[in-house]
């Protein structure tokens, strides 16, 4: 990771400020991506590949999550996470990062960071790619199977009809309350009653193919 | 947060309003930052990202009826969706069908709703004429003057010639009362 290693830290330098790191709690600075930071940062650049592979599991969903709810875009959301987990790693191999255990917020702000500059980072975030994808320690993470709609169908035909049309209508493009609630003549807060209800047993169902009851 | 935190957890409430982008900036922020630390949260909300994944696709494939709003179909055809609509007026009548390439049927059905406090549907089919599907406690907008009725599109598609009538009933503590009755002549697309 040497080449555009110099450009990542002076960004690095910017955003150390930016990121507005709170105190660390105990219990943060013993979680797993904490001594597996520690572990990267103590080694030899580069020569702790199985932390770096540890570290990526550990908070590469974490990212993409991040990427999902604020990109929207499942594609985008991947490269956020690519990009985050890429720099994340180059700032603990070169010790630019000096408080290892506050890794999940460096995460965090890099995650914030990303997003608000997006456009402007468009470009360099496929050079860093294009310099990095090779070297990055990228290890399998766990996505959440899909489920089988015919299922899923299932289990809102038994839902009632309010809670099946405010389901639909909601998930669709992930409309929030006070988008529908107008729509269909009640209040945001009847439409997050209904919506709690039918998602509560819609997850029932699906989950564990219990019928639901009304 | 305003949301209370069950044993250092999000309730999936709170996940889902920020999934929706119902919560403000702060809890925005709290939640982000949570979400960071917190697998068993991320998981939570990966289950229920697929879940909402799954009524996306039901939906788009037609095994879910419902009951929506205009606004609602005015986004989906803004998104390229092939929208089938018929308009009927109250005790109407319409000679339908479904094209390959559709991919929503969409019924207004015309009727007063203004004095309605609870609105049910009841669906027969010809081919089942003993058989009634009620449709209890259905949304729908006072001001509208209509509901819009999605029935099952898959279903649809594959049925044979058949007709099915829908009944508007207003319903009060003491009795249902008959707001208009719906007839759909249906054919399948010719060669389909």
């Amino acid at each position: 990771m040497a080449r555009g290693g110099a450009a990542l830290q002076r960004g690095a330098e910017r955003r150390r400020y930016a990121f507005g790191m709170e105190a660390l709690d105990a219990s943060a600075a013993e979680a797993p991506e904490a001594l597996v930071a520690r572990r990267i940062a103590a080694a030899a650049p580069g020569a702790a590949r199985d932390a770096e592979a540890e570290l990526y599991r550990l908070l590469a969903p974490r990212a993409r999550r991040y990427g999902m709810r604020h990109l929207r875009d499942g594609d985008a959301a991947a490269d956020l996470m690519q990009h985050v987990m890429a720099l994340t790693i180059e700032q603990l191999r070169s010790g630019a990062l000096r408080e290892p255990e506050r890794v999940a917020s460096f995460v965090l702000g890099a995650c914030r960071m990303t997003v608000i500059e997006q456009r402007r980072l468009e470009r360099r975030r496929g050079d860093l790619l294009e310099r990095y994808a090779n070297d990055l320690p990228i290890a399998d993470i766990h996505v959440a199977p899909r489920l089988d709609h015919r299922r899923v169908a299932d289990c809102l035909d038994r839902l009632p009809e309010r809670e099946r049309s405010v389901l639909v209508m909601t998930f669709y493009d992930d409309a929030p309350a006070d988008a529908i609630a107008g729509e269909i003549g009640l209040s945001a807060g009847n439409v997050r009653v209904i919506r709690h209800r039918g998602l509560d047993k819609l997850r029932r169902c699906v989950d564990g193919g219990a019928r639901v009851t009304s | 947060m305003s949301a209370t935190m069950v044993a250092g957890h999000l309730p999936i409430e709170t996940l889902l309003a920020w999934w929706l982008h119902e919560t403000d900036a702060a809890d925005t922020d709290a939640v982000d930052e949570h979400l960071l630390r917190c697998d068993a949260c991320g998981e939570t909300l990966d289950a229920l990202v697929g879940l909402a994944d799954g009524v996306r696709a039901a939906f788009k494939a037609g095994l879910v009826g419902a009951i929506a709003s205009g606004d609602f179909i005015a986004r989906l055809a803004s998104r390229g969706h092939r929208v089938r609509e018929y308009r009927l007026p109250c005790n109407g009548g319409v000679d339908c069908t479904v094209a390959p390439d559709d991919e929503l049927l969409v019924a207004h059905l015309e009727t007063p709703l203004q004095d309605v406090d609870r609105l049910d549907a009841v669906v027969t089919l010809s081919f089942a004429p003993d058989v009634q599907h009620r449709l209890e406690d259905v949304p729908f907008d006072a001001q509208a003057g209509e509901v819009l009725w999605l029935p099952k599109f898959d279903l649809i598609r594959n049925a044979p010639a058949h007709t099915a009538e829908v009944t508007l009933l207003s319903v009060d503590a003491d009795a249902a009362h008959e707001l208009g009755r719906y007839t759909f002549r249906h054919q399948p697309w010719p060669g389909g």
